[in-house]
C-alpha cells in the first residue's frame, strides 16, 4: 500500500503543474491586463506602463528564467502567494476565511449525508409504499426549488418574521448563532438530491440476492439494513462523500453572501469578478492539491470497506 | 426501540439548531449604555490607507479616521469649502502659483503602538508633504497619481526618481521637492507649475491627501491598509475583512463644534439642534458588510441598522405613488430623505469608431430613439431625472434651460429621418452595432434589452455584449467598443469633472472615454482649467456643454435622485453629495431607539 501511495503522490506533480499552467494561461493570456484597473481613473499610458513594470507584467511570459510563468510556478510551490489586489497577504485571507466556511459547510454536509443515508435506507426498505412515493415527491420538489428561494424564504420567515434566528451576521453574535440558520437551510435544500441518490443506491442493493438470502435465513431488518445493505452500498457513498470533502473548503457562495459569513466561497467569486489573479491562483492550487489528496483517500477507503479491492 | 432512537436524534438536531439561532440578541440591547451608529456597507472595503483609495465605501470609512486640510460645510448649500486641519483658507500668490496654508496647532495623531510609548505625536506640515510624496511614489502604486500628474513643481521629478529605486524601502522621502515645502511646523507651501484653481477642492479636500502617520507607514509596511493612524474623531478598533468594521471614538480628538449656521429650513428640520456642541457624539460606529439588499432591508426594518437606501424590490413597500412614505413606514417612524446626486448616466459612442464617429445623424438618431421617461419609470421607479445634458443639476453651472434644446427628446419619427440621412453618409445599409454593458447581472441585462428594443425600433440592428467589469474597462480603455453604457459622478461641486470627459488630451484610458475631439471645446477647456470660479467661467461651462451636445458623443440618459430612509432616532442626517467624515455629526436619540422595540411588538 505504501508503494501505491507514493506512486499516487508522484502522479500529483504533473496534475499540479497542469493546474498551474491552466490558471496562468486563462488569467494572463486570456484574462488580459490588470494594470488599467490598478492605474485608476484618468491615468496616462505612462502611468499604466509604470504599473506593468512594477507588477512584472512587462517580463516575458514563458521563455526566460525570470518569466512570469516561472515566478508564478515558484510562488505556488513555496506557498508564497503574495498579496491580493487589496494588498492583504493571500495566505492570511485564506486562513481567515477557512474557519467560517468550514463552520458552515462541514455540519451542513455531514448532517445531509447522515440524514439522507438513514432516510434512504428506510424508504428503500418500504419501497413502493405511500411513504416511498411521498419521499420521492418531496425529493423532486426539493430539487426543483432554486437554492435562492430556500434562502429568501428562510431568512424572511425564520429570521425576520418569527425572530427565531438572526437575519444576518453581527459582531455581537457567536459563530454558532450566525451559522445556525444557513446550516439549517443548507440541510433542507441539500436533502432532496442526496436522498434521491442514496435511495437509488440502496434500492440497487435491496434487490440483490444476498438481501433475500439474509431475510430467508431469518435475520432481522435492522441487521440486514445496517450490517449488509449499508456496507455493500458504501462504495458509491464513499465516492460521493469523500470527493465532496475538498469542496467544503470552498464554502458556499450564496449562503455566505446572504448571511454575511466571511468565508472562502464568497472570496473566490469576488476574486474572479475583480480579476484578482493572485487569489484565484492560490485557491485553485490549494483546491487541486486537496482534490488529488482526497482522491487518494477515496481509493484507500475502497480497499478498507471492500476486501475484494486491493491497491496495486 | 429503534424508532425511538431515530426520533430522539431528529429532535436533538432540530433543538440544537434552533437553540443556536434562538439567541437572536438585538444589537440595540447592547447599545443601551453607548451611542452606537450602525450602518450597512454594500461592498467590501478594499483598504483604509487614504493615499490609495478611490472607491466610495473605503472613503466613507477612512474619512472618519483620517482628516483633510479642507472639508465641505455640513449644512450650507451650495457646497462651501471650509478649513478642517487647516487654520484658514490658503493664502494664494498673485500669480496663482503659490499656496501658503497655515495648519492648526494641537492636532494629534491617534495613539498607536507605532509611536514611542504608544502616544500619538502632533501633526506637522511635513506630514502633508509625506502624504503627497507617497502618491507620487511609483512603488506605492497609488490610484491617485493622475490628480497630481504635471501639477506641482518637482513632484514629477520625484516620481521619476522613485522609478530608479529597486525596492519600496529604498525610496528616500527626505528628498526635496521644490513645490512642497514646510515654512515651519505649521505652514505648508505648495508651488504649482500652472494655475490650478481646483487644488483645494480636488486635492486638499480629498481623502487622498489626508495625512497618515509616517511612523505607522514604516511600522506596518504593506499592512498599513488595515492600520490607518490619522487625526480623525474615530479610530479603528476592528476590521474583519469582508464582514464588518468597527470604529471607536478617538479619546485624543481635539473636539469640533457642530455647525451653528445652516441653509434655509435647516433649523426647522432640526439640523441646528446640536449647534455649538462638541463633536463627535457617537461612541462607536459599526458598518456591517451586506452585499445583498434583502438582509439589509430586513435589518433596517428590525431597527438593527440606522439608515438604508430603498431596494428596487421594496420600493412599493416604502414609497407611495405620490413619492411619499407608505403608512407602514410612517407607523415605524421612518423618515424619508430625497436628494439629487451629482451624477449622469449615458449610452456613449466611441468617436473613433468608423461607423459611429463619422456619422453625426446616426448618433443623434440613436439619441432620439430612446424614451428616457420610460427608462426612468421602469428602472428607477420614476425617481431619477432625465439628463438633457451632461452637467448634473446639482452643479452651479447647470443650465436651467437645457431641456429646451431638446437633445434628450424621445422622437422616433425624427430618429427614422436621421437614420435615412445616416445611411446616405455611410453609403448603404448600416451594419449591426455592438453595445457593451458593464456587467452580466440582471440590471445590465434588462438595461441592454431595453436600449436594444428602442434602437431596433427605428430600424437599426444592435447586438448587446454583456461583460464583466474588468473586460468592459479593458475594451473601453483600449478604445475598441462601439457603444457603451456608462456614467460618472462628480467628485467636487464643480462641473470641471464633467468637462474633462470631453477634452481630447484625456482620451481613453483617460476620462474621455468617448474619444471625442472638438478643437473649439479643447480651447475652451484649456481656458477654464486655469480660471477661478466666476460668472464668466460658468458661462464658458454652459457654452462647452452645448458644443459637446451638438456633436452628440453620447445619448445622455439620466441623473440619479437618491431616496434614503432612516429611523427617527438617527439625528443630523442631512444628505450631502460629498459626504466625507459624516459620522462625527450623527447622533442617536437613545430613548427613541429603545422605544422602537416596543413599537415593533405592537406592529406585530
Amino acid at each position: 500500500m505504501t508503494a501505491y501511495i507514493i506512486r499516487r503522490l508522484l502522479y500529483t506533480i504533473p496534475i499540479v503543474f497542469g493546474v498551474l499552467l491552466l490558471t496562468f494561461v486563462l488569467f494572463t493570456l486570456i484574462g488580459g491586463d490588470i494594470s488599467l484597473e490598478i492605474a485608476g481613473k484618468g491615468a496616462t499610458q505612462e502611468t499604466i506602463d509604470d504599473i506593468r513594470r512594477e507588477y512584472g507584467l512587462n517580463k516575458p511570459l514563458f521563455l526566460a528564467w525570470d518569466s512570469q510563468f516561472i515566478n508564478h510556478f515558484k510562488s505556488a510551490l513555496t506557498f508564497d502567494f503574495g498579496r491580493s489586489r487589496d494588498r492583504e497577504l493571500i495566505i492570511d485571507k485564506i486562513k481567515r476565511g477557512v474557519g467560517p466556511s468550514l463552520a458552515l459547510t462541514v455540519p451542513m454536509f455531514f448532517c445531509v449525508v447522515i440524514i439522507s443515508v438513514s432516510l434512504a435506507l428506510v424508504v428503500a426498505f418500504v419501497r413502493g409504499s405511500v411513504w416511498d412515493t411521498l419521499a420521492v415527491f418531496i425529493c423532486v420538489a426539493g430539487m426543483s426549488i432554486p437554492y435562492l428561494s430556500f434562502i429568501l424564504f428562510g431568512q424572511y420567515f425564520l429570521a425576520y418574521k418569527w425572530g427565531i434566528f438572526p437575519v444576518f451576521f453581527s459582531p455581537d453574535l457567536t459563530m454558532a448563532q450566525y451559522v445556525a440558520l444557513p446550516v439549517l437551510i443548507g440541510i433542507v435544500a441539500g436533502l432532496g438530491g442526496n436522498l434521491r441518490f442514496y435511495r437509488t443506491v440502496m434500492l440497487d442493493e435491496m434487490r440483490s440476492d444476498y438481501v433475500r438470502t439474509a431475510f430467508a435465513k431469518g435475520l432481522n431488518t435492522r441487521r440486514v439494513l445496517f450490517k449488509h445493505v449499508l456496507k455493500n452500498a458504501m462504495i458509491p457513498i464513499i465516492t460521493r462523500v469523500v470527493l465532496a470533502i475538498p469542496f467544503l473548503f470552498l464554502g458556499s457562495l450564496l449562503l455566505e453572501r446572504f448571511f454575511g459569513i466571511p468565508g472562502l466561497g464568497h472570496m473566490m467569486i469576488e476574486a474572479i469578478g475583480s480579476r484578482d489573479y493572485f487569489v484565484i491562483n492560490a485557491m485553485t492550487y490549494i483546491s487541486a492539491i486537496l482534490f488529488v489528496l482526497f482522491n487518494l483517500i477515496t481509493d484507500i477507503c475502497y480497499s478498507l470497506v471492500d476486501p475484494r479491492i486491493s491497491l496495486e | 426501540m429503534k424508532h425511538k432512537e431515530v426520533r430522539l436524534l431528529a429532535i436533538a438536531l432540530v433543538v440544537t439548531i434552533f437553540a443556536l439561532g434562538g439567541c437572536d440578541s438585538s444589537p440595540s440591547d447592547k447599545d443601551a449604555d453607548e451611542m452606537v451608529l450602525r450602518h450597512a456597507l454594500f461592498t467590501k472595503l478594499k483598504g483604509l490607507d487614504p493615499g490609495n483609495m478611490r472607491d466610495f465605501y473605503s472613503v466613507t470609512v477612512a474619512s472618519q479616521i483620517c482628516e483633510t486640510l479642507y472639508q465641505y460645510h455640513f449644512l450650507k448649500r451650495p457646497y462651501e469649502i471650509i478649513p478642517l486641519l487647516a487654520k484658514e483658507m490658503p493664502e494664494i500668490s498673485d500669480d496663482f502659483l503659490t499656496y501658503t496654508i497655515k495648519i492648526k496647532k494641537g492636532v494629534y495623531f491617534q495613539d498607536d503602538k507605532c509611536f514611542p510609548g504608544g502616544r500619538g505625536r502632533e501633526l506637522k506640515a511635513e506630514d502633508f508633504i509625506f502624504a503627497i510624496k507617497r502618491i507620487a511614489d511609483i512603488k506605492y502604486l497609488s490610484q491617485n497619481w493622475s490628480m497630481f500628474d504635471g501639477k506641482i513643481v518637482g513632484l514629477d521629478e520625484f516620481r521619476e526618481y522613485t522609478k530608479s529605486c529597486e525596492k519600496p524601502e529604498d525610496v528616500d522621502y527626505s528628498r526635496k521637492v521644490e513645490g512642497l515645502t514646510a515654512g515651519d511646523d505649521y505652514t505648508l507651501v505648495i508651488k504649482l507649475k500652472k494655475p490650478w484653481p481646483q487644488l483645494v477642492s480636488t486635492a486638499l479636500a480629498d481623502i487622498a491627501t489626508a495625512p497618515i502617520a509616517k511612523e505607522a507607514v514604516y511600522s506596518y509596511g504593506k499592512d498599513i491598509v488595515s492600520h490607518p493612524v490619522g487625526t480623525g474623531p474615530f479610530m479603528l478598533k476592528e476590521w474583519r475583512r469582508g464582514s464588518y468594521v468597527e470604529l471607536v471614538r478617538n479619546p485624543k480628538f481635539r473636539g469640533e463644534p457642530y455647525p451653528s449656521q445652516g441653509g434655509p429650513g435647516d433649523a426647522e428640520a432640526g439640523y441646528l439642534d446640536d449647534a455649538g456642541k462638541i463633536m463627535p457624539f457617537a461612541d462607536r460606529v459599526i458598518w456591517t458588510i451586506i452585499e445583498e439588499y434583502q438582509p439589509a432591508w430586513l435589518l433596517f426594518l428590525q431597527g438593527k441598522i440606522d439608515n438604508s437606501p430603498i431596494p428596487k424590490d421594496n420600493y412599493n413597500e416604502a414609497i407611495t405613488e405620490t413619492r411619499d412614505l407608505t403608512p407602514a413606514m410612517k407607523q415605524r417612524n421612518i423618515r424619508l430623505k430625497k436628494f439629487t446626486d451629482p451624477s449622469t448616466f449615458w449610452l456613449g459612442f466611441n468617436m473613433l469608431d468608423p461607423v459611429l464617429g463619422e456619422n453625426k445623424p446616426l448618433r443623434r438618431a440613436i439619441s432620439y430613439a430612446i424614451d428616457r421617461e420610460k427608462f426612468i419609470e421602469i428602472f428607477f421607479n420614476g425617481r431619477h431625472l432625465v439628463a438633457h445634458g451632461f452637467v448634473a443639476p446639482l452643479m452651479d453651472s447647470y443650465n436651467p434651460n437645457i431641456k429646451e434644446k431638446g437633445y434628450a427628446r424621445y422622437d422616433p419619427v425624427k430618429a427614422r429621418e436621421l437614420l435615412k440621412e445616416a445611411e446616405q453618409i455611410h453609403g448603404g445599409k448600416l451594419p449591426e452595432l455592438k453595445m457593451a454593458m458593464p456587467g452580466t447581472n440582471s440590471f445590465n441585462r434588462q438595461l441592454g434589452q431595453f436600449l436594444k428594443r428602442y434602437i431596433t425600433a427605428i430600424g437599426l440592428d444592435v447586438e448587446v455584449e454583456y461583460m464583466d467589469w474588468p473586460t468592459y474597462m479593458e475594451k473601453v480603455n483600449s478604445r475598441s467598443v462601439q457603444m457603451f453604457s456608462s456614467g460618472a459622478r462628480a467628485s467636487i461641486p464643480d462641473a470641471e469633472d464633467f468637462m474633462g470627459m470631453f477634452y481630447s488630451k484625456y482620451w481613453a484610458p483617460g476620462s474621455n472615454r468617448f474619444n471625442y475631439r472638438n478643437p473649439e471645446f479643447d480651447k475652451l477647456y484649456e481656458k477654464i482649467e486655469v480660471m477661478f470660479d466666476s460668472p464668466r467661467r460658468k458661462e464658458l461651462y454652459r457654452k462647452m456643454e452645448l458644443i459637446a451636445l451638438e456633436d452628440c458623443p453620447a445619448a445622455f440618459l439620466n441623473h440619479r435622485v437618491v431616496f434614503a430612509l432612516h429611523h427617527d432616532w438617527y439625528k443630523n442626517y442631512k444628505p450631502h453629495a460629498f459626504a466625507y467624515g459624516m459620522s462625527k455629526y450623527r447622533r442617536i436619540d437613545m430613548k427613541k431607539r429603545a422605544e422602537y422595540k416596543e413599537l415593533l411588538k405592537k406592529i406585530k
